[in-house]
């Protein structure tokens, strides 16, 4: 069950992402379902994590993946009944797994009932819902944020004829929230969950609630306080809630979300992922280092969600153009691995399907400060298929098992909302659960013992870093510590094995004792403490003043 | 006695650090604390706007500096652009620092630095004088381009140099070793060059180290060796050279001694190469492949005539042993000349160069007093340089240079015969 006193949960969360659709099919019609979902609770239990993060499920048209939603408190028929979802979340509670749920507050579907009634006459209640103009040179200093597909954040509307404002595809009109009357219609859809019982909201392109005539139209002050007020109806008539908040953007903007404590519990850090990915590849910790120390310090309540992939491409918007195209060479050489600014790659296919490498950047996620997430598949090495359009590649049916559709739906495989992964590397038949559970060193049964080394301690989840330098560039060590408890990590983030100087005159005295096999290691002394590491290689030291 | 290491364990433990690199950038320094810095922020420019994925390394190898040369290394700090977010080359930029125990000796601190260079797998080198005072983020990356990104194993800079500047390389290093190693290689001596890693390791495992002449002009005999190994070279325009303001510059007989002196000691151990090779070739030159300046340095012509007089008068026994018996006529008879009238012409000063060649092969003499006996002859070719050139245009004296080159291959036999004669 879960403990519904700890109000810092999000702190100590391993959270599972993932989407109803590509989870498990129960009803055989080719597409996840809420009922499939539950029947996989157990396989989720047994990885470890204790929260889930769940794409958007909501009535939609589905032309952005149910970003652009119609109806904000129904459930999409494909996925199932509002009851499928009661019994899914009390089902998921009994086991101790928290749901998060999606909410885009930026915007909504032109289908949704709003927008259909704003756009029928210039007269309408609703028509100051969304952001209307007769001409389309307003906020010029906006950016396009899919460049890829749209030209302009203004589309033609040829009903009540004048442009209405949209930050993502043209059929996702932006809500106005200088109008009350939305703050109270959005505040009423997030009751309505949070009374179902939902854990938490993650709530989609933050920045963009507000637009004000010569700015960029992000972050803006007027968006801190809605976020504010959001957050204070929630703490006044709920407990135990968490807002996440979805802010592509630098460390420093994304800080402001948390406010005082008063705005977000938790959001993500962009930054740093492509970072990660950066570091491994060069061999060299500064990527990392450098990121981290622009990173401010967060309110004591607050807390970063840290990622290596999600459904999105891996977004490349917050790295200098030098960075990017290092990574474009390194891990996009195809163009069609590319979309927007960004690669749209699963984790084991960017990794050359190493799987030293795969384990290396989980280590960094599971230890580096903050919440970590995990993409549904990523835990037993998923590939991707780069030939679906959009993002649909990463965004595959789940695999568990080698036979019939991999065990995700009974089916004709013609029906999948997607297609298999089929490959010989990566396909189901090679890389699924049922064969990965019964190995005792696949990736899957490695993730589960690493996220249980990782739950073993809140130092991980609550505790300070701080960073060793030792003159090795290619390894990244630090201490995390959280009140007496202090563990040391060490990563080599090279192809080949190293030897390091480590300066650890402050913990003179301590037993490091290593976390996956408690094996002791000699004790700390004036001298520098010598370790050698093979390739990709990581340690996880407990230090213990015996 | 312990045995005694080219490199020290520390630095040893720096480069294992390091690991591997793609850059690597030497700085020998002795008590250059004044300019070294402002070496280390354009290096490290160079890398971050040339080379921001490169591993790189900027390698300091210091010759027991009293003035905290090594702590200005470490400290240099390239001021970080506001809007790159501090974020602008993508790896760790190294830094290494290194004392050797002994005097300043440029041999020591040059195969130190090939050492580090085939240690760390360096794909690219260069290494740049702290004692230039105008170098650029372009010098830098001229040196190192043709080596990473175009194959090449040995670069030479070409600078733009005031008409009376650079006379040692113009007079006799360029049209002797062009003539004799047959590559148009300008500037064989310089203490700025690029080599490629491969070029390091090759010179590293040469048994030379404990020679006089690698030892007091390495570079000098790197860039002799990279041409007699058939190394693939090449020329990168770095622009004007202008020394450090009070660097008293080194006296024309250690210039002498040294240059000339290790061009001689190549002569003898390229034997082979250079007597089969037959006229010149160009190498492939980046930028402008010759740029004087109009500028003019102040030079004390008279002194310099009274030295060459005084100096072959009192050597007259010694250049006897040294000259063919037409040769040393010539220069007697030359010396005699009035300092208004003076010309030494390239004929002669080709023929000299020639016997004073030929003689230290045969070490007819202290090899030592052999240079130093050359000096005051060269005085005397450079006073009738400076005579006739007070007025002439830059691509005048460019036509005489190349005139003085052409009759050193001609003359080539001539060396070849005085150099095969039986003493």
């Amino acid at each position: 069950m879960t403990d519904r006193g700890q109000t810092l949960w999000y702190k100590d969360a391993i959270i599972y992402q993932l989407h109803v659709r590509a989870f498990c099919d129960s009803n055989n019609d080719g597409i996840g379902d809420f009922n499939g979902l539950l029947q996989k609770l157990d396989y989720l239990q047994s990885l470890g994590i204790n929260a889930l993060w769940l794409m958007p499920f909501f009535p939609s048209p589905l032309r952005d993946d149910g970003y652009d939603i119609a109806d904000y408190t129904s459930v999409h028929k494909n996925y199932g009944s509002l009851d499928d979802f009661k019994a899914f979340l009390a089902a998921a509670h009994s086991r101790g797994i928290r749901v998060i749920i999606e909410l885009v507050l930026n915007h909504t579907s032109d289908q949704h009932a709003w927008f259909q009634e704003a756009r029928s006459s210039r007269e309408s209640p609703k028509r100051d819902w969304y952001v209307w103009s007769d001409t389309d040179d307003r906020y010029r200093e906006a950016r396009i944020i899919f460049l890829d597909t749209e030209m302009s954040n203004w589309a033609w509307d040829p009903i009540s004829k004048s442009y209405y404002w949209h930050r993502f595809f043209s059929h996702q009109p932006d809500l106005n929230y200088d109008n009350p009357a939305v703050f109270e219609a959005v505040w009423g859809v997030m009751k309505f969950w949070l009374d179902v019982g939902v854990d938490g909201f993650r709530l989609d392109a933050v920045p963009y609630l507000v637009e004000r005539e010569g700015t960029n139209c992000e972050n803006l002050p007027e968006t801190h306080a809605i976020i504010r007020e959001l957050r204070k109806r929630l703490d006044q008539e709920y407990s135990d809630k968490l807002l996440l908040a979805e802010a592509n953007q630098w460390p420093a903007d994304v800080s402001a979300y948390f406010g005082d404590g008063d705005e977000f519990h938790m959001a993500f850090h962009f930054p740093l992922m492509p970072r990660i990915f950066m570091a491994v590849q060069l061999e060299d910790r500064k990527p990392i280092l450098e990121i981290l120390e622009q990173t401010p310090q967060i309110p004591e309540t607050c807390q970063w969600c840290i990622f290596l992939r999600n459904h999105d491409e891996l977004t490349l918007e917050m790295v200098t153009d030098v960075e990017r195209d290092y990574m474009y060479d390194t891990y996009a050489k195809d163009q069609t691995m590319r979309l927007n600014l960004g690669i749209r790659r699963r984790l084991a296919p960017m990794m050359d399907n190493d799987r030293r490498r795969i384990q290396l950047l989980n280590v960094l996620l599971m230890s580096m400060p903050g919440t970590p997430i995990v993409y549904y598949g990523d835990e037993i090495g998923m590939g991707d298929n780069i030939y679906l359009g959009d993002r649909n590649g990463v965004r595959t049916p789940m695999q568990w098992n080698g036979g019939w559709n991999s065990g995700f739906s009974g089916a004709d495989p013609e029906r999948l909302y997607s297609p298999l992964i089929s490959n010989p590397v990566y396909g189901y038949q090679a890389i699924n659960v049922e064969s990965e559970t019964r190995s005792p060193h696949s990736l899957l049964n490695w993730m589960k013992r690493t996220i249980e080394v990782r739950k073993s301690s809140r130092v991980f989840s609550r505790g300070s870093i701080g960073f060793l330098q030792p003159s090795n560039h290619r390894v990244l060590a630090y201490v995390r510590q959280f009140g007496s408890e202090k563990i040391l990590v060490v990563n080599n983030l090279s192809s080949t094995a190293q030897a390091v100087e480590l300066d650890l005159h402050a913990h003179k005295g301590d037993i490091p004792i290593e976390m996956s096999g408690r094996n002791l290691f000699p004790r700390i002394g004036d001298l520098p403490y010598l370790l050698t590491l093979g390739p990709y290689q990581s340690y996880w030291f407990r230090l213990r003043r015996l | 006695m312990p045995e005694e290491f080219l490199l020290s364990d520390d630095l040893l433990r720096q480069l294992m650090s390091v690991g591997e690199v793609d850059l690597l950038v030497g700085l020998p320094s002795h008590n250059n604390a004044k300019t070294i810095g402002c070496t280390v922020e354009t290096i490290e420019e160079t890398f971050q706007h040339g080379f921001p994925r490169e591993r790189v390394v900027i390698v300091n190898v210091d010759g027991g500096s009293k003035d905290g040369t090594s702590e200005v290394v470490m400290n240099a700090t390239l001021p970080k652009h506001p809007s790159s977010r501090g974020l602008t080359s993508l790896r760790t930029e190294h830094r290494i620092v290194t004392r050797y125990a002994a005097a300043p000796s440029p041999g020591i601190a040059f195969r130190t630095l090939l050492a580090a260079a085939d240690l760390l797998r360096a794909k690219a080198c260069a290494v740049i004088s702290p004692e230039t005072s105008n170098i650029t983020t372009q010098w830098v990356g001229s040196l190192l381009q043709p080596v990473y990104r175009q194959n090449f194993d040995f670069v030479a800079p070409l600078y733009c140099r005031p008409k009376y500047d650079g006379l040692l390389a113009r007079n006799l290093l360029y049209p002797m070793s062009r003539a004799t190693f047959g590559r148009r290689i300008r500037e064989i001596h310089s203490t700025e060059l690029g080599f490629s890693g491969r070029l390091a390791t090759h010179c590293l495992n040469q048994d030379v180290w404990n020679t006089e002449a690698v030892q007091v002009a390495p570079e000098t005999w790197m860039a002799i060796t990279a041409i007699c190994a058939d190394f693939p070279c090449c020329q990168a325009f770095l622009g004007p050279k202008e020394p450090v303001a009070g660097s008293s510059g080194t006296d024309i007989v250690t210039a002498v001694r040294q240059t000339v002196g290790t061009l001689f000691w190549c002569l003898e151990s390229q034997e082979r190469v250079w007597m089969e090779r037959v006229g010149s070739e160009p190498v492939p030159t980046f930028g402008p492949d010759r740029e004087l300046s109009s500028q003019k340095v102040r030079v004390n012509r008279k002194r310099i005539f009274d030295l060459f007089r005084s100096g072959v008068a009192e050597l007259s026994p010694l250049l006897k042993s040294i000259l063919a018996a037409d040769t040393d006529a010539e220069i007697q008879r030359v010396a005699t000349l009035d300092e208004r009238n003076f010309h030494f012409d390239e004929v002669l000063w080709t023929r000299t160069l020639c016997d004073f060649a030929a003689a230290y092969h045969h070490s007819r003499l202290n090899r030592d007093h052999l240079l130093q006996a050359l000096v005051p002859l060269y005085r005397g070719r450079i006073y009738s340089f400076l005579l006739e050139h007070q007025d002439s245009s830059p691509d005048e004296i460019e036509a005489d240079s190349e005139k003085l080159c052409v009759e050193f291959e001609r003359q080539k036999p001539y060396l070849i015969e005085r150099w095969n004669a039986k003493t």
